[in-house]
Protein backbone atom coordinates (compact mmCIF):
# COMPACT_ATOMS: atom_id res chain seq x y z
CA UNK A 1 0.00 0.00 0.00
CA UNK A 2 1.23 3.46 -0.96
CA UNK A 3 0.06 6.32 1.20
CA UNK A 4 -0.22 9.79 -0.29
CA UNK A 5 0.00 12.21 2.59
CA UNK A 6 -2.89 14.62 2.79
CA UNK A 7 -2.02 17.85 4.54
CA UNK A 8 -4.70 19.91 2.88
CA UNK A 9 -2.58 21.44 0.14
CA UNK A 10 -1.19 18.89 -2.26
CA UNK A 11 -2.37 17.93 -5.71
CA UNK A 12 -3.48 14.63 -4.23
CA UNK A 13 -5.78 13.51 -6.95
CA UNK A 14 -3.23 13.67 -9.78
CA UNK A 15 -0.68 11.77 -7.73
CA UNK A 16 -3.27 9.14 -6.81
CA UNK A 17 -4.24 8.81 -10.48
CA UNK A 18 -0.63 8.26 -11.54
CA UNK A 19 0.09 5.70 -8.80
CA UNK A 20 -3.06 3.77 -9.64
CA UNK A 21 -2.31 3.93 -13.34
CA UNK A 22 0.98 2.17 -12.53
CA UNK A 23 -0.97 -0.63 -10.89
CA UNK A 24 -0.31 0.14 -7.23
CA UNK A 25 -2.82 0.30 -4.45
CA UNK A 26 -2.83 3.73 -2.94
CA UNK A 27 -4.63 5.69 -0.30
CA UNK A 28 -4.87 9.37 0.49
CA UNK A 29 -4.58 9.86 4.24
CA UNK A 30 -3.76 12.29 7.04
CA UNK A 31 -3.49 9.54 9.65
CA UNK A 32 -0.12 8.49 10.96
CA UNK A 33 -1.48 4.94 11.51
CA UNK A 34 -1.98 4.54 7.75
CA UNK A 35 1.51 5.91 7.11
CA UNK A 36 3.04 3.44 9.54
CA UNK A 37 1.39 0.56 7.69
CA UNK A 38 2.34 1.86 4.24
CA UNK A 39 5.13 0.36 2.14
CA UNK A 40 5.98 3.77 0.81
CA UNK A 41 4.93 7.35 1.25
CA UNK A 42 4.48 10.23 -1.13
CA UNK A 43 4.45 13.83 0.08
CA UNK A 44 2.92 15.77 -2.81
CA UNK A 45 2.59 19.48 -3.03
CA UNK A 46 1.11 22.53 -4.55
CA UNK A 47 1.12 25.49 -2.29
CA UNK A 48 3.05 27.78 -0.05
CA UNK A 49 5.74 26.53 2.34
CA UNK A 50 4.45 28.24 5.49
CA UNK A 51 0.92 26.87 5.04
CA UNK A 52 2.28 23.41 4.33
CA UNK A 53 4.23 23.35 7.58
CA UNK A 54 1.37 24.91 9.51
CA UNK A 55 -1.01 22.21 8.28
CA UNK A 56 1.45 19.40 9.06
CA UNK A 57 1.80 20.79 12.58
CA UNK A 58 -1.95 21.13 13.04
CA UNK A 59 -2.43 17.53 11.94
CA UNK A 60 0.15 16.49 14.53
CA UNK A 61 2.21 14.85 11.78
CA UNK A 62 5.58 16.55 12.08
CA UNK A 63 7.02 14.50 14.94
CA UNK A 64 5.62 11.03 14.20
CA UNK A 65 6.31 11.38 10.47
CA UNK A 66 9.88 12.47 11.17
CA UNK A 67 10.34 9.41 13.37
CA UNK A 68 8.88 7.16 10.68
CA UNK A 69 11.05 8.58 7.92
CA UNK A 70 14.31 9.42 9.68
CA UNK A 71 14.49 6.64 12.30
CA UNK A 72 12.45 3.84 10.74
CA UNK A 73 13.66 4.71 7.25
CA UNK A 74 10.30 4.42 5.52
CA UNK A 75 10.88 5.27 1.82
CA UNK A 76 9.31 8.58 0.90
CA UNK A 77 9.14 10.73 -2.21
CA UNK A 78 8.49 14.44 -1.93
CA UNK A 79 7.18 16.21 -5.00
CA UNK A 80 7.54 19.97 -5.63
CA UNK A 81 6.42 21.67 -2.39
CA UNK A 82 6.60 18.23 -0.77
CA UNK A 83 10.32 18.01 -1.50
CA UNK A 84 10.86 21.57 -0.32
CA UNK A 85 9.17 20.87 3.02
CA UNK A 86 11.85 18.24 3.67
CA UNK A 87 14.49 20.96 3.94
CA UNK A 88 15.52 22.62 7.18
CA UNK A 89 14.17 26.05 6.34
CA UNK A 90 12.63 28.28 3.72
CA UNK A 91 12.60 31.94 2.81
CA UNK A 92 9.20 31.87 1.06
CA UNK A 93 6.99 34.60 2.60
CA UNK A 94 9.27 35.11 5.60
CA UNK A 95 11.52 32.65 7.36
CA UNK A 96 10.04 29.24 8.14
CA UNK A 97 11.29 25.99 9.64
CA UNK A 98 10.86 22.87 7.52
CA UNK A 99 10.81 19.19 8.40
CA UNK A 100 14.60 19.21 8.48
CA UNK A 101 15.18 15.79 6.92
CA UNK A 102 17.48 17.20 4.24
CA UNK A 103 20.34 19.49 5.04
CA UNK A 104 19.51 22.50 2.96
CA UNK A 105 17.26 25.48 2.57
CA UNK A 106 14.58 26.59 0.16
CA UNK A 107 15.40 29.74 -1.75
CA UNK A 108 13.87 31.82 -4.49
CA UNK A 109 14.74 31.01 -8.08
CA UNK A 110 16.98 33.84 -9.23
CA UNK A 111 17.86 34.34 -12.86
CA UNK A 112 20.11 37.03 -14.23
CA UNK A 113 18.68 36.60 -17.69
CA UNK A 114 15.62 38.82 -18.21
CA UNK A 115 14.35 36.41 -20.85
CA UNK A 116 13.91 33.73 -18.20
CA UNK A 117 10.66 34.30 -16.40
CA UNK A 118 9.81 33.25 -12.87
CA UNK A 119 7.90 31.06 -12.02
CA UNK A 120 9.79 28.49 -14.05
CA UNK A 121 6.89 26.81 -15.81
CA UNK A 122 7.05 24.09 -18.40
CA UNK A 123 9.02 21.16 -19.72
CA UNK A 124 12.71 21.21 -18.99
CA UNK A 125 15.68 18.89 -18.63
CA UNK A 126 16.78 16.76 -15.71
CA UNK A 127 20.56 16.62 -15.76
CA UNK A 128 21.36 13.29 -14.13
CA UNK A 129 24.33 13.77 -11.82
CA UNK A 130 24.35 10.39 -10.09
CA UNK A 131 23.30 6.87 -10.83
CA UNK A 132 20.05 6.16 -9.07
CA UNK A 133 17.31 3.55 -9.15
CA UNK A 134 15.02 6.51 -9.71
CA UNK A 135 16.60 7.10 -13.13
CA UNK A 136 16.60 3.53 -14.43
CA UNK A 137 15.40 3.52 -18.02
CA UNK A 138 15.09 7.31 -18.08
CA UNK A 139 16.98 8.77 -21.06
CA UNK A 140 19.47 11.56 -20.38
CA UNK A 141 17.47 13.97 -22.52
CA UNK A 142 14.07 13.21 -20.96
CA UNK A 143 11.98 16.29 -20.19
CA UNK A 144 9.95 16.83 -17.05
CA UNK A 145 7.31 19.33 -16.04
CA UNK A 146 8.33 22.05 -13.60
CA UNK A 147 6.23 24.78 -12.06
CA UNK A 148 7.83 26.67 -9.19
CA UNK A 149 9.36 29.93 -7.99
CA UNK A 150 11.45 28.35 -5.21
CA UNK A 151 13.83 25.42 -5.03
CA UNK A 152 15.82 23.46 -2.50
CA UNK A 153 19.53 24.14 -2.15
CA UNK A 154 21.20 21.02 -0.76
CA UNK A 155 24.14 21.61 1.55
CA UNK A 156 25.41 18.10 1.02
CA UNK A 157 26.43 17.78 -2.66
CA UNK A 158 26.20 14.00 -2.32
CA UNK A 159 22.45 14.29 -1.88
CA UNK A 160 22.00 15.80 -5.34
CA UNK A 161 20.76 13.30 -7.92
CA UNK A 162 19.86 15.68 -10.69
CA UNK A 163 19.91 19.35 -11.61
CA UNK A 164 18.17 21.69 -13.96
CA UNK A 165 19.66 24.76 -15.60
CA UNK A 166 17.43 27.82 -15.53
CA UNK A 167 19.71 30.84 -15.49
CA UNK A 168 21.89 28.77 -13.17
CA UNK A 169 21.81 25.21 -11.85
CA UNK A 170 19.37 24.18 -9.15
CA UNK A 171 18.62 20.83 -7.52
CA UNK A 172 15.89 19.06 -9.45
CA UNK A 173 16.11 15.69 -7.68
CA UNK A 174 17.77 14.53 -4.50
CA UNK A 175 18.16 11.43 -2.37
CA UNK A 176 19.33 11.04 1.19
CA UNK A 177 19.10 7.39 2.29
CA UNK A 178 15.38 6.56 2.03
CA UNK A 179 14.31 10.13 1.35
CA UNK A 180 13.74 11.20 -2.25
CA UNK A 181 12.58 14.48 -3.67
CA UNK A 182 11.85 15.93 -7.09
CA UNK A 183 11.23 19.59 -7.84
CA UNK A 184 9.47 18.61 -11.08
CA UNK A 185 6.16 16.74 -11.18
CA UNK A 186 6.67 13.11 -12.25
CA UNK A 187 2.89 12.62 -12.10
CA UNK A 188 2.53 15.33 -14.74
CA UNK A 189 5.43 14.38 -16.97
CA UNK A 190 3.81 11.71 -19.10
CA UNK A 191 5.83 8.58 -19.90
CA UNK A 192 9.18 9.47 -18.32
CA UNK A 193 7.48 10.86 -15.26
CA UNK A 194 5.44 7.72 -14.78
CA UNK A 195 8.56 5.59 -15.28
CA UNK A 196 10.43 7.55 -12.64
CA UNK A 197 7.51 7.17 -10.28
CA UNK A 198 7.39 3.44 -11.00
CA UNK A 199 11.10 3.18 -10.20
CA UNK A 200 10.46 4.67 -6.78
CA UNK A 201 7.42 2.50 -6.12
CA UNK A 202 8.88 -0.74 -7.45
CA UNK A 203 12.59 -0.71 -7.01
CA UNK A 204 13.39 1.44 -4.10
CA UNK B 1 16.49 24.72 -21.71
CA UNK B 2 12.85 25.42 -21.02
CA UNK B 3 10.67 24.40 -23.95
CA UNK B 4 8.01 26.58 -25.52
CA UNK B 5 4.60 25.14 -24.70
CA UNK B 6 1.63 24.19 -26.83
CA UNK B 7 -1.56 24.20 -24.77
CA UNK B 8 -4.96 22.79 -25.66
CA UNK B 9 -7.87 24.76 -24.26
CA UNK B 10 -11.04 22.73 -23.74
CA UNK B 11 -14.22 24.71 -23.17
CA UNK B 12 -17.12 23.05 -21.38
CA UNK B 13 -20.75 24.06 -21.27
CA UNK B 14 -22.46 22.37 -18.33
CA UNK B 15 -19.90 19.59 -18.40
CA UNK B 16 -20.06 18.97 -22.14
CA UNK B 17 -17.17 19.82 -24.38
CA UNK B 18 -18.21 22.88 -26.30
CA UNK B 19 -16.64 21.83 -29.56
CA UNK B 20 -18.21 18.96 -31.35
CA UNK B 21 -17.26 16.38 -33.88
CA UNK B 22 -19.79 16.22 -36.72
CA UNK B 23 -22.09 18.20 -34.41
CA UNK B 24 -22.10 15.50 -31.76
CA UNK B 25 -20.60 16.51 -28.43
CA UNK B 26 -18.10 13.75 -27.81
CA UNK B 27 -16.09 14.59 -24.76
CA UNK B 28 -14.75 11.05 -24.21
CA UNK B 29 -12.96 11.46 -27.49
CA UNK B 30 -10.96 14.28 -25.98
CA UNK B 31 -9.71 12.89 -22.76
CA UNK B 32 -8.89 9.51 -24.13
CA UNK B 33 -6.61 10.82 -26.77
CA UNK B 34 -4.88 13.72 -25.14
CA UNK B 35 -2.39 11.90 -23.00
CA UNK B 36 -1.10 9.77 -25.85
CA UNK B 37 -0.03 12.85 -27.72
CA UNK B 38 2.69 15.28 -27.07
CA UNK B 39 0.44 18.07 -25.84
CA UNK B 40 2.28 20.01 -23.14
CA UNK B 41 -0.59 21.17 -21.00
CA UNK B 42 -4.38 21.27 -20.85
CA UNK B 43 -6.64 24.14 -19.90
CA UNK B 44 -10.23 23.27 -18.98
CA UNK B 45 -12.60 26.21 -18.94
CA UNK B 46 -16.17 26.20 -17.73
CA UNK B 47 -18.01 28.61 -20.01
CA UNK B 48 -21.46 27.81 -18.67
CA UNK B 49 -23.42 31.03 -18.33
CA UNK B 50 -24.64 31.77 -14.80
CA UNK B 51 -27.77 29.78 -13.94
CA UNK B 52 -27.48 27.66 -17.10
CA UNK B 53 -26.05 24.52 -15.59
CA UNK B 54 -24.78 22.53 -12.65
CA UNK B 55 -21.21 23.25 -11.56
CA UNK B 56 -20.85 19.62 -10.52
CA UNK B 57 -20.89 18.61 -14.19
CA UNK B 58 -17.77 20.66 -14.82
CA UNK B 59 -16.08 19.29 -11.70
CA UNK B 60 -16.77 15.77 -12.95
CA UNK B 61 -15.01 16.59 -16.20
CA UNK B 62 -11.99 18.08 -14.44
CA UNK B 63 -11.74 15.01 -12.26
CA UNK B 64 -11.96 12.77 -15.26
CA UNK B 65 -9.34 14.70 -17.20
CA UNK B 66 -7.02 14.66 -14.20
CA UNK B 67 -7.27 10.91 -13.81
CA UNK B 68 -6.57 10.23 -17.49
CA UNK B 69 -4.05 12.85 -18.51
CA UNK B 70 -0.62 12.90 -16.96
CA UNK B 71 0.16 16.42 -18.07
CA UNK B 72 -0.48 19.67 -16.22
CA UNK B 73 -4.07 20.73 -15.99
CA UNK B 74 -5.29 24.27 -15.42
CA UNK B 75 -8.97 24.82 -14.72
CA UNK B 76 -11.17 27.86 -14.45
CA UNK B 77 -14.38 29.60 -15.33
CA UNK B 78 -16.59 31.17 -12.69
CA UNK B 79 -13.93 31.01 -9.96
CA UNK B 80 -14.88 33.50 -7.25
CA UNK B 81 -13.29 32.46 -3.98
CA UNK B 82 -10.35 30.70 -2.39
CA UNK B 83 -12.75 27.81 -1.74
CA UNK B 84 -13.31 27.50 -5.50
CA UNK B 85 -9.52 27.20 -5.85
CA UNK B 86 -9.48 24.52 -3.17
CA UNK B 87 -12.24 22.57 -4.88
CA UNK B 88 -10.52 22.57 -8.28
CA UNK B 89 -7.14 21.67 -6.80
CA UNK B 90 -8.66 18.88 -4.75
CA UNK B 91 -10.06 17.20 -7.86
CA UNK B 92 -6.83 17.28 -9.84
CA UNK B 93 -6.25 20.74 -11.26
CA UNK B 94 -2.69 21.99 -10.90
CA UNK B 95 -3.49 25.62 -11.55
CA UNK B 96 -6.57 27.76 -11.40
CA UNK B 97 -7.55 30.42 -13.90
CA UNK B 98 -9.35 33.56 -12.78
CA UNK B 99 -10.69 36.39 -14.88
CA UNK B 100 -13.77 38.45 -13.98
CA UNK B 101 -13.44 38.05 -10.22
CA UNK B 102 -9.78 39.11 -10.32
CA UNK B 103 -10.90 42.42 -11.83
CA UNK B 104 -13.76 42.81 -9.38
CA UNK B 105 -11.72 41.85 -6.34
CA UNK B 106 -7.97 41.90 -7.09
CA UNK B 107 -7.17 40.75 -3.52
CA UNK B 108 -8.25 37.27 -4.60
CA UNK B 109 -4.98 36.98 -6.55
CA UNK B 110 -2.95 37.66 -3.42
CA UNK B 111 -5.07 35.45 -1.18
CA UNK B 112 -4.72 32.52 -3.57
CA UNK B 113 -1.01 33.07 -4.19
CA UNK B 114 -0.31 33.14 -0.47
CA UNK B 115 -2.22 29.92 0.06
CA UNK B 116 -1.35 27.89 -3.01
CA UNK B 117 1.78 29.54 -4.37
CA UNK B 118 2.06 31.97 -7.28
CA UNK B 119 2.56 29.14 -9.79
CA UNK B 120 -1.03 28.10 -9.11
CA UNK B 121 -2.65 31.40 -10.04
CA UNK B 122 -3.24 32.14 -13.72
CA UNK B 123 -4.85 35.50 -14.42
CA UNK B 124 -6.77 35.42 -17.68
CA UNK B 125 -7.29 38.70 -19.48
CA UNK B 126 -9.77 39.18 -22.32
CA UNK B 127 -8.97 42.22 -24.43
CA UNK B 128 -10.81 44.02 -27.19
CA UNK B 129 -9.25 46.31 -29.76
CA UNK B 130 -11.03 49.59 -30.29
CA UNK B 131 -11.29 51.35 -33.63
CA UNK B 132 -8.63 53.85 -32.63
CA UNK B 133 -6.21 50.93 -32.11
CA UNK B 134 -6.24 51.01 -28.31
CA UNK B 135 -6.99 47.94 -26.22
CA UNK B 136 -9.33 47.51 -23.29
CA UNK B 137 -9.89 44.70 -20.80
CA UNK B 138 -13.38 43.19 -20.82
CA UNK B 139 -14.88 40.85 -18.24
CA UNK B 140 -17.99 38.68 -17.91
CA UNK B 141 -17.48 36.67 -21.09
CA UNK B 142 -16.15 39.67 -22.92
CA UNK B 143 -19.26 41.78 -22.39
CA UNK B 144 -18.28 44.29 -19.72
CA UNK B 145 -15.75 47.04 -20.38
CA UNK B 146 -13.44 47.82 -17.48
CA UNK B 147 -11.58 50.91 -18.66
CA UNK B 148 -8.28 49.12 -17.98
CA UNK B 149 -5.43 48.64 -20.39
CA UNK B 150 -4.42 44.97 -20.73
CA UNK B 151 -0.70 45.56 -20.21
CA UNK B 152 -1.35 47.62 -17.08
CA UNK B 153 -3.74 45.08 -15.65
CA UNK B 154 -1.20 42.30 -16.38
CA UNK B 155 1.48 44.25 -14.55
CA UNK B 156 -0.78 44.81 -11.58
CA UNK B 157 -1.82 41.14 -11.52
CA UNK B 158 1.84 40.12 -11.42
CA UNK B 159 2.45 42.49 -8.54
CA UNK B 160 -0.48 41.01 -6.65
CA UNK B 161 0.97 37.52 -6.99
CA UNK B 162 -0.15 36.00 -10.30
CA UNK B 163 2.10 33.24 -11.62
CA UNK B 164 1.05 33.38 -15.24
CA UNK B 165 -0.97 35.62 -17.53
CA UNK B 166 -3.30 34.25 -20.18
CA UNK B 167 -4.17 36.85 -22.79
CA UNK B 168 -7.06 36.37 -25.19
CA UNK B 169 -8.01 38.59 -28.06
CA UNK B 170 -11.79 38.74 -28.07
CA UNK B 171 -12.23 39.54 -31.74
CA UNK B 172 -9.69 36.99 -32.94
CA UNK B 173 -11.33 34.15 -31.01
CA UNK B 174 -12.59 31.46 -33.32
CA UNK B 175 -11.55 33.16 -36.54
CA UNK B 176 -8.47 31.03 -37.22
CA UNK B 177 -6.68 34.03 -38.70
CA UNK B 178 -3.78 34.19 -36.30
CA UNK B 179 -3.13 35.73 -32.89
CA UNK B 180 -3.15 39.45 -32.18
CA UNK B 181 0.58 39.60 -31.67
CA UNK B 182 0.65 43.33 -31.15
CA UNK B 183 -1.49 42.76 -28.06
CA UNK B 184 0.48 39.68 -27.02
CA UNK B 185 3.84 41.41 -27.31
CA UNK B 186 2.64 44.43 -25.38
CA UNK B 187 1.41 42.28 -22.49
CA UNK B 188 4.40 39.95 -22.56
CA UNK B 189 6.86 42.82 -22.39
CA UNK B 190 5.00 44.41 -19.50
CA UNK B 191 5.55 41.43 -17.15
CA UNK B 192 8.28 39.03 -16.00
CA UNK B 193 6.00 36.02 -15.53
CA UNK B 194 5.09 33.54 -18.31
CA UNK B 195 2.43 34.67 -20.78
CA UNK B 196 0.01 32.31 -22.52
CA UNK B 197 -1.53 33.62 -25.72
CA UNK B 198 -4.98 32.69 -26.95
CA UNK B 199 -7.47 33.41 -29.64
CA UNK B 200 -7.10 33.00 -33.35
CA UNK B 201 -4.64 30.23 -34.15
CA UNK B 202 -5.67 28.46 -37.33
CA UNK B 203 -2.45 27.10 -38.77
CA UNK B 204 0.93 25.96 -37.51
CA UNK B 205 2.66 29.18 -38.58
CA UNK B 206 0.36 31.07 -36.20
CA UNK B 207 2.00 29.23 -33.29
CA UNK B 208 5.45 30.22 -34.56
CA UNK B 209 4.32 33.84 -34.87
CA UNK B 210 2.86 33.72 -31.35
CA UNK B 211 6.31 32.92 -29.99
CA UNK B 212 8.38 35.11 -32.29
CA UNK B 213 6.16 38.14 -32.80
CA UNK B 214 3.94 37.81 -29.74
CA UNK B 215 6.79 36.90 -27.34
CA UNK B 216 4.62 34.14 -25.84
CA UNK B 217 5.79 31.55 -23.32
CA UNK B 218 3.02 29.27 -24.48
CA UNK B 219 0.54 29.24 -27.35
CA UNK B 220 -3.03 28.06 -26.85
CA UNK B 221 -5.61 26.69 -29.18
CA UNK B 222 -9.24 25.88 -28.60
CA UNK B 223 -9.90 24.34 -31.95
CA UNK B 224 -9.56 20.77 -30.90
CA UNK B 225 -11.18 19.36 -33.98
CA UNK B 226 -7.93 20.19 -35.71
CA UNK B 227 -6.31 17.65 -33.54
CA UNK B 228 -6.33 14.21 -34.91
CA UNK B 229 -3.78 11.59 -33.95
CA UNK B 230 -0.89 13.23 -35.78
CA UNK B 231 -1.66 16.92 -35.60
CA UNK B 232 0.11 17.90 -32.36
CA UNK B 233 3.21 16.12 -33.58
CA UNK B 234 3.05 17.78 -36.95
CA UNK B 235 2.44 21.19 -35.33
CA UNK B 236 5.49 20.67 -33.18
CA UNK B 237 7.66 19.44 -36.06
CA UNK B 238 6.66 22.54 -37.96
CA UNK B 239 7.62 24.76 -35.01
CA UNK B 240 10.91 22.90 -34.54
CA UNK B 241 11.79 23.46 -38.19
CA UNK B 242 10.98 27.13 -37.73
CA UNK B 243 13.55 27.27 -34.92
CA UNK B 244 11.20 27.15 -31.92
CA UNK B 245 12.47 25.04 -29.03
CA UNK B 246 9.58 22.66 -28.39
CA UNK B 247 9.19 19.26 -26.76
CA UNK B 248 8.67 16.67 -29.48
Amino acid sequence: MIVIINYGLGNLFSVLGAVEKLGFKAKISSKIKDMEKADKLILPGVGAFSDGMKNLHELGLVEPLTKLVVENKKPILGICLGCQLMAKESDEFGHNQGLGWIDGSVIRLETENKELRVPHVGWDELLQRKKSTLFEGIPEDALFYYTHSFHIKCKNVNDILGECDYGGLFTAAFCHNNIYGTQFHPEKSQLHGLNLLRNFLEKR
Amino acid sequence: MLRKRLITVLTFNDGVLFRTKLFNPDYRYTHNFIDAWSIDEIVALDVTRPGQGDKENFYKMVKHLASKCFVPLAAGGGVRTVDDFKKLLSIGADKVIINTEAVRRPELITEAANLFGAQCVVVSIDAKKHEDGSYEVFTEFGTKPTGMKPEEWAKKAQKLGAGEIMITSIERDGFLEGYDNQLNKMVSEAVDIPVLVCGGAGKWQDFVDGFEKGKASAVCTTNIYHFTETSIKSAKSYMKNAGINVRL
